[in-house]
C-alpha cells in the first residue's frame, strides 16, 4: 500500500466529479446547439463512475468508466425559420431538462466538497502522525 | 531491547494506528464512490477483532519459554470488509455520506488520542533514559 494513497483517492474522487460539473456545464451551455463537428444535434453528456480497486481488492477511489451520450428522442420546436428547421418546420433540440441538471450540479459540488473534507482530515492525520515520538 | 520499545501496549497502538490510517483511507474510497452505481461501501474491523483476540482464554501461540515468539500475534489487524448488507439508493449504491463524514471524525479524533498516547507512552521511555532528568 503506497503512503499517500489516502490522497490519491481523495483526488480520484475530486477529478471525478470535477468532469461530473465540466460535462453539467456543457450541457447547460449547450441547451439550445442544433449542430455540432459531426454536424448533428448535441446531445446531453453524462459520465459513468466505476470504483477503482487494488489487485488485492483494496479500494482505491473511483474512475471515470465512460463519457455516454443520451440517446432519448429529441425536443421538437416549430420555428420554420431556423436554418436547422426540417421540411415540416421542425427544429430538433437537445432534449435536456434544466432541472436535472441543475439537482445534479448540487449533488456533484456538495460530493466534491466531501471529497476535499475527506482529504483534509487526512492530511492532518499525516501531521500529527509526524509527531510522534517528538519531544 | 527488543522488549522495551516492542512491549504489549506499543504494539496494540500501533496496530490500532495502522487500523485508523486504513479507516481514512477507506473512508475516502467510499466519499470518492458517493455517486458510483452499484458501489457497496467498504468497512475496516478492527476494535472486534482486537477484542475477541483479548477474550480468547488462551492465545494462539502457547509461550513456554521466554524466547518464545510474544503472545501477541503478529497477525493481529484490521480486516477491510465490504458492507452488502444495505442500499441508499435506486442504483444500490449504499453510501451514507453523513455517516462517512460522521465516521470520519471519529476516526480522526481517534487517530490523535492513539498518537498521543504513543508520544506519552515514548515520553516513558525518554525519561526513563535520561535517568529522570529533565
Amino acid at each position: 500500500m503506497k503512503m499517500f494513497q489516502t490522497m490519491r483517492t481523495s483526488a480520484s474522487g475530486l477529478a471525478a466529479e470535477r468532469l461530473r460539473l465540466d460535462l453539467i456545464a456543457s450541457n447547460i451551455a449547450n441547451i439550445s446547439t442544433t449542430r455540432t463537428e459531426s454536424g448533428e444535434l448535441y446531445r446531453r453528456k453524462t459520465a459513468v463512475f466505476a470504483a477503482e480497486l487494488a489487485k488485492s481488492g483494496a479500494g482505491q477511489g473511483v474512475r471515470v468508466a465512460a463519457i455516454e451520450e443520451q440517446q432519448t428522442d429529441p425536443r421538437w420546436e416549430y420555428d420554420p425559420t431556423h436554418p436547422d428547421a426540417n421540411a415540416d418546420g421542425y427544429v430538433a433540440y437537445p432534449n435536456i431538462n434544466l432541472l436535472q441538471e441543475m439537482t445534479d450540479l448540487i449533488t456533484a459540488t456538495r460530493a466534491y466538497e466531501a471529497n476535499v473534507t475527506v482529504l483534509n482530515a487526512g492530511k492532518s492525520m499525516f501531521l500529527k502522525a509526524l509527531e510522534i515520538g517528538r519531544g | 531491547m527488543n522488549k522495551l520499545l516492542n512491549d504489549r501496549t506499543s504494539l496494540v497502538l500501533q496496530l490500532a494506528l495502522n487500523a485508523a490510517a486504513e479507516r481514512q483511507r477507506v473512508t475516502a474510497h467510499n466519499v470518492a464512490n458517493v455517486n458510483t452505481p452499484q458501489f457497496k461501501r467498504q468497512v475496516v474491523l478492527f476494535e472486534e477483532k482486537l477484542k475477541q483476540a483479548l477474550q480468547e482464554p488462551e492465545l494462539p501461540l502457547a509461550r513456554t519459554h521466554e524466547r518464545h515468539l510474544d503472545n501477541i500475534p503478529r497477525t493481529l489487524g484490521h480486516e477491510v470488509i465490504t458492507d452488502n448488507s444495505t442500499s441508499m439508493r435506486t442504483d444500490g449504491n449504499n453510501v451514507d455520506i453523513e455517516r462517512e463524514m460522521v465516521l470520519l471524525s471519529m476516526n480522526q479524533l481517534h487517530f490523535n488520542a492513539v498518537t498521543q498516547a504513543l508520544n506519552n507512552r515514548y515520553s516513558i521511555f525518554r525519561y526513563v533514559i535520561q535517568e529522570g532528568r529533565r
